[in-house]
């Protein structure tokens, strides 16, 4: 089920953000703003970290 | 808006997130909050399980395998259930799995989201936090 890596990192970075957003904000600007900055950290953080790896890869 | 005391309630009530999540939110009338948690650590455990990650038991070989336990046992009731329908079976073939990892990360998390749950009816029930 799912064997796509990003598809993956994307939903789990979605449902993190979700979790946090909710926990933490109760206004509906703060909490979408909050959702959009930690899914956009998450993804593009793990694709600029995965991109290291292999860059610096033996 | 019912609200508890400083005392053994407002440990009762934020200890019920255990049974199911978001379970104290409801009882302090968050409800719309609760309904969005429970949705949120369900999905987690849900696709955890979908991506053939394990509930670790305690006495697992690995003490990395050990300590996601102590994660996951943040999950409470469906932790318990899951160990004893023997969902998320850990088996020998499992480190080959392309997913193993990926839902392993999801059980971890969902238990996790559920330890904060906890604290957070905690800080609602004492007055804390709104």
């Amino acid at each position: 089920m799912i064997p796509d890596h990003f598809l993956t990192l994307v939903l789990f970075s979605v449902l993190v953000a979700l979790f946090f957003a909710t926990l933490n904000h109760r206004d509906r600007r703060a909490f979408w703003k909050s959702f959009g900055k930690t899914t956009a950290w998450m993804v593009l953080g793990s694709l600029a970290f995965a991109f290291l790896m292999l860059w610096t890869a033996p | 808006m019912p609200k508890a005391s400083a005392g053994w309630k407002a440990y009762a009530v934020s200890l019920a997130t255990l049974a199911a999540p978001g379970l104290s939110h409801w009882l302090l009338g968050r409800r719309a909050r609760a309904f969005a948690f429970f949705g949120i650590v369900a999905a987690t455990f849900a696709l955890g399980l979908l991506l053939h990650g394990a509930l670790f038991p305690f006495q697992a070989p690995n003490w990395l395998y050990r300590l996601g336990a102590v994660a996951q046992v943040g999950l409470g009731l469906p932790y318990l259930l899951g160990r004893l329908l023997g969902w998320g079976q850990l088996g020998p073939e499992d480190a080959a799995d392309l997913m193993f990892g990926y839902g392993n990360t999801f059980l971890v998390t969902a238990g996790l989201m559920n330890m904060l749950l906890v604290m957070d009816a905690f800080d609602i029930a004492v007055g804390r936090k709104d």
